[in-house]
Parts: structure tokens; sequence; C-alpha cells
């Protein structure tokens, strides 16, 4: 089929694969529930050809008709846009809140480190810490929060229009907190006597600014997209 | 009847269609169109995403099926999804009869 559904379309499949492509390149969101709308929208799609191709019609009117019936790849993906910005939003939060408590272990760890010496550093590590294992406590418990409106409890009380780009937010914030603890830990662990625990922890600390930064992003990417396309 | 109107009662639609037992997407989409005689102007593409709500929301759940070439994804209704379809009967049957009574009212009713 051609761009502008007219034409012979090729061979049997290839307005299915077509449609299935274009629709693939209109979403964004966890690959995850991308790749399961992007099946279960191209076999919708093939199903409603296949019942126009039984009605006699050939390939080309077929997936015409079909496509009226559908809904074009541009509307389908509108239609998905929410739950898509929805399902970025509970990955950015899942991601938060199961590293943020790993954060708060790495400072504990880093509490109870013997230092080789005593100094002014053990002691800025410790007013450091107390600030980021904050932000990575609030982190976590907004992020709890979010899994539990936008899950079950959406039921009942409508999901604010703001919150995907709120854990987004969140989000950023979580992982600016992992990579200052990843930063001091590193320096800390020069100083403790048993470094590489504390090491690990800072590598730990890294591993996980990384993730949530990186979710982070992309939740506000599409909180943005979606904000333009409204 | 008008997408917009359909719109909101979609979950509604897809939950009564799944009542009757497990169904995969297309096959919701032809028991709907079959339920409401063809009636319903819905691009039948966006109940995807409804179905997904659904789901996250735990009225329905959902498996893989391998059925011939194609995996399929087939839905049923959870125990909250019964209660939730019990609902919106509920809420549907009281606003009709509510305005009813006001666009066809009986013979010799109120005023």
């Amino acid at each position: 089929m051609n761009a502008d559904g007219s034409g012979d379309g090729g061979g049997r499949g290839a307005a299915e694969a077509d449609y299935r492509a274009r629709f693939a390149g209109l979403l964004q969101g966890p690959a995850r529930t991308r790749a399961r709308l992007v099946e279960e929208v191209g076999n919708g799609f093939a199903d409603t050809v296949a019942a126009w191709r039984d009605t006699g019609l050939d390939e080309a009117g077929a997936a015409r008709r079909a496509e009226a019936e559908f809904g074009t790849p541009e509307e389908v993906a509108a239609s998905c846009e929410g739950e898509l910005t929805l399902a970025q939003a509970r990955h950015t939060a899942a991601v938060v809140a199961s590293t943020a408590p790993l954060l708060l272990a790495c400072w504990y760890l880093l509490g109870h480190a013997e230092t080789a010496r005593d100094g002014w550093l053990p002691q800025l590590a410790q007013s450091l810490a107390a600030g980021l294992a904050g932000v990575a406590g609030v982190a976590a418990v907004g992020a709890v929060l979010a899994l539990g409106a936008t899950g079950r409890a959406s039921r009942w009380v409508a999901v604010p229009r703001r919150l995907p780009g709120a854990v987004g937010w969140l989000g950023t914030a979580a992982s600016g907190a992992m990579a200052g603890s990843a930063a001091a830990l590193t320096v800390a662990a020069a100083l403790a006597t048993d470094w590489p625990l504390v090491a690990l922890a800072g590598v730990a600390s890294a591993a996980c600014h990384a993730g949530v930064a990186s979710s982070a992003r992309a939740c506000r990417r599409q909180v943005r997209a979606a904000a333009r396309s409204a | 009847m008008k997408a917009d109107a359909v719109r909101g009662h979609l979950d509604g639609l897809l939950l009564a269609v799944l009542e009757q037992g497990p169904l995969h997407g297309y096959a919701i989409i032809t028991a709907v169109q079959r339920r409401s005689g063809g009636a319903l102007d819905l691009r039948t593409g966006t109940i995807y995403p409804a179905l997904n709500r659904l789901e996250r929301q735990g009225l329905l759940a959902s498996d893989w099926e391998s059925t011939g070439e194609r995996r399929r994804r087939s839905y049923r209704l959870t125990e909250s999804g019964r209660a939730g379809l019990a609902e919106r009967r509920a809420d549907w049957r009281a606003f009709t009869a509510a305005i009813g009574s006001v666009l066809d009212p009986a013979p010799g009713g109120a005023t």
C-alpha cells in the first residue's frame, strides 16, 4: 500500500506491515509497553483487513476500509499517549522506589565505616549524608505514592494531570542525590580503613544514578511530547 | 452515535462484552459492534489503550495466547471488574430512568 492508502499495496500482508511500522514509529514510552501495543494493535488491524478481504474486496480496498474503521496510525497512537505517559511515569517511580533505599543503605555504611584519620571530610560527609538521604527518602515516599495513585486507586480517583511530570522531576532530584552520593562516597573511600566496602557503595550509587537519571529524562521528554500534541 | 458520547461509556461496554468469558482485542471489537448493531461510531483501534487502562486499574487481567501464526492478548474480567460492571449498570439505569422520565413523561404523570 502506498503512503496515501492507494495503489495495489503489494502482496498480502504489506498493508498490515506498513500500518504496524507507521504506528510503531509514532510511539514513545517504556519498550515493553510499546512492544505490547504494537503487537496488539498490529494484529487487530490485520484482523480488520482480513474481515474486509473476506467481503470480496481486493488488498488495497480492504486496507483502506480497515484503516477507516480501525483508525489511522496517528489516531490510534494519539489514543495510546496517555497510557504510555503513565506507563513511563510508573516505570520511573518504580526505579526510584527500588533504588532510593539503596542510597540510604550506602550512607548508613559510610556512617559506620572506620576512618583512617579524623578530620573535616568525614564530618562533611556526614552532613552531606543527612541532606542526600533526606532527598532520597522523600523521593522514595513520593514514588510509592505515585505508584499507588496510578494503579488500582485510579479506578476511584482520577490521576492528576501533572503527576507524570512531577514523577519526572522527582526522579531527577533522586538521581542528583545519587550522583552527589557517588562522588562523596568515592572521596570518603580514600579515607576509610575499609575502603573497598565504601568504594563498592560509591559504585552502586553511581549505577543507581545512571538508571534513575535515564528513566527520569525519558519521563520528562514524554510529558513534554504529550503536552505538545494535546 | 457520536464518538465523544461513546467514549464516556467505553469502559462499561468493554467490561460488559467480557462478562460471558475471555476474548482477545478484535473479538471484543466485533462483540461491541454486533451488540450495538453497528450504531457506535468508534475508531476500533482506540480500544487497545482502554483495555490497557482497565487492566492497570485491576478490572481486567490478560495473558498472551498463541493462535496460528499470531499471538493474541486474551482479556478476562477480574472480581473487581465484575463489581465495576455491576456499578456501571446501576449508574446507567438510574441515569436513563431519570433522563427518560423528563424526555418521555408518562401520560397523566407529574409535570
